[in-house]
């Protein structure tokens, strides 16, 4: 999915309020994931997504730091710019599987995090003021980062553990 | 949780617990959990005035991974527990949710009489169309074909319950449909189901991954509710027979009386253990 938005951000404290809900949604979405894998003993999947909880983390804390002093405007959950029906980083959370191997929750991620991007540089071609604009290119970057590294990740990965893995006791056989 | 109010405005991961959901990863649920968070932090609802009451099932677990009072009760009587609390605290927001089994099946009766009761809440349905936690049996809603389970292994051949009409044709003054996969809309429905003074009723399209792994197409099959919101059940009810049963918005909203005893302060417990005598 391409992700634009609705209409443009005009001010750097939209922005802000934007990015900082984006990018907690994705630590606190990843942070569920990890649990749950960990209750469904997954333990190496719960360990990839805390990592990629990180990532949000840290970018989190960097809008943090830029809106120190500034008073963010409230925005409604519904009245949020992202042209997606969920916040854009946390779009493919719903293909999770207890039983997903590497490669397939880098997809998610992959996915997620290419959305992310696109939503930033969608900020930055839309707005006209020159100051979100100069933000939005340094965190529509940043995401570009991240994609090369899951990509990188994906490349390093192989075929190793390509097949799904099988559980010879599922918990949740229909009866 | 204190009566003091919070000298900063709660946030949605506020009225999350500390309990780790056991959903499966993927499940609906998780977003309806996110959206009813977020639904409570713009509403602003003190935590100690919330109550959050559920039958049995997984999605019944909600009490428990919010930071809110909750009850997770007995098999279908969400509803019942509800309205007796509602009954002693009107100042009380009271919140239901449960699954399409509990409400539907064990509850139906329950939900019947809470409609047309009308009493101030709001009743969450996360319909996935089977019952997860006892292993994937057809549940009211589940369409007559569907075969995977080995109790019903031609499908049940029994027409589905539909919710929407049901709660219309039984006087509830709220009804609407929500999708999991569109949490920016089902926040929206849900406060405004909860806004709303007498029973509101939401259904959630909440697919089931686990056992209902077809369900992931239903991002492509929900759209928008066909009709208009309108508060003429007459025109609700055609909509509701029009619309595929995928159609997500507010059907029918009207301000109707809402049914609330009187609580008499100045019974005594002797007079109240005396009316109970046989």
């Amino acid at each position: 999915m391409n992700i634009s938005i609705t209409s443009p951000i005009e001010s750097v404290a939209e922005f802000l309020a934007h990015a900082e809900a984006l990018e907690l949604e994705s630590v606190e979405s990843y942070e569920q994931l990890a649990d749950s894998m960990e209750v469904h003993n997954n333990p190496e999947i719960a360990k990839l997504f805390r990592k990629l909880a990180h990532f949000g983390e840290k970018h989190a804390q960097e809008v943090t730091e830029l809106a120190k002093g500034m008073t963010l405007p409230e925005i409604s959950p519904w009245d949020f710019k992202w042209s997606t029906p969920d916040s854009p980083e946390n779009a493919s959370m719903d293909e999770a599987h207890y039983l997903m191997d590497t490669h397939q929750a880098l997809e998610i991620a992959l996915i997620n995090e290419i959305q992310g991007q696109q939503f930033y540089a969608s900020v930055a071609a839309t707005t006209s003021n020159d100051e979100v604009r100069k933000l939005a290119s340094e965190f529509a970057g940043e995401e570009a980062e991240h994609v090369a590294l899951l990509k990188q990740w994906q490349a390093n990965l192989g075929n190793q553990d390509a097949l799904p893995l099988d559980d010879l006791d599922p918990p949740n056989i229909p009866e | 949780m204190t009566g003091q109010p919070p000298a900063i405005p709660l946030k949605a991961k506020d009225y999350k617990s500390e309990i780790k959901p056991v959903w499966c990863p993927g499940c609906g649920h998780f977003a309806v959990l996110s959206a009813l968070t977020k639904a409570l932090a713009y509403l602003a609802l003190p935590r100690e005035q919330t109550a959050l009451i559920s039958g049995i099932g997984c999605s019944s677990r909600l009490p428990a991974y919010t930071e809110v009072y909750g009850f997770h009760g007995v098999h279908g009587r969400a509803l019942a527990v509800a309205s007796g609390l509602k009954a002693a605290r009107p100042d009380l927001t009271v919140l239901v949710a449960g699954g399409d089994g509990d409400g539907f099946s064990i509850g139906g009766n329950h939900f019947l009489h809470a409609c047309r009761r009308n009493m101030d809440m709001t009743y969450i349905v996360m319909d996935n169309e089977v019952y997860g936690m006892t292993k994937g049996q057809a549940s009211p809603t589940t369409s007559p074909d569907w075969a995977q389970s080995k109790l019903t292994p031609h499908g049940t051949g029994i027409p589905s319950f539909n919710p929407a009409a049901i709660a219309l044709a039984s006087g509830a003054s709220f009804v609407a449909r929500g999708f999991s996969g569109d949490p920016k809309s089902m926040t929206q429905l849900l406060v405004e189901a909860i806004q709303h003074k007498g029973f509101s009723f939401l259904q959630v399209l909440s697919p089931c991954t686990t056992f209902r792994p077809e369900q992931k197409n239903w991002k492509k099959e929900v759209h928008e509710f066909s009709g208009e919101t309108t508060d003429d059940c007459v025109a609700a009810a055609q909509h509701i027979q029009i619309d595929d049963g995928m159609g997500a918005g507010i059907i029918y909203r009207r301000e109707l009386p809402v049914w609330q005893p009187v609580v008499d302060p100045t019974h005594t417990v002797a007079e109240l253990t005396r009316g109970f005598a046989l």
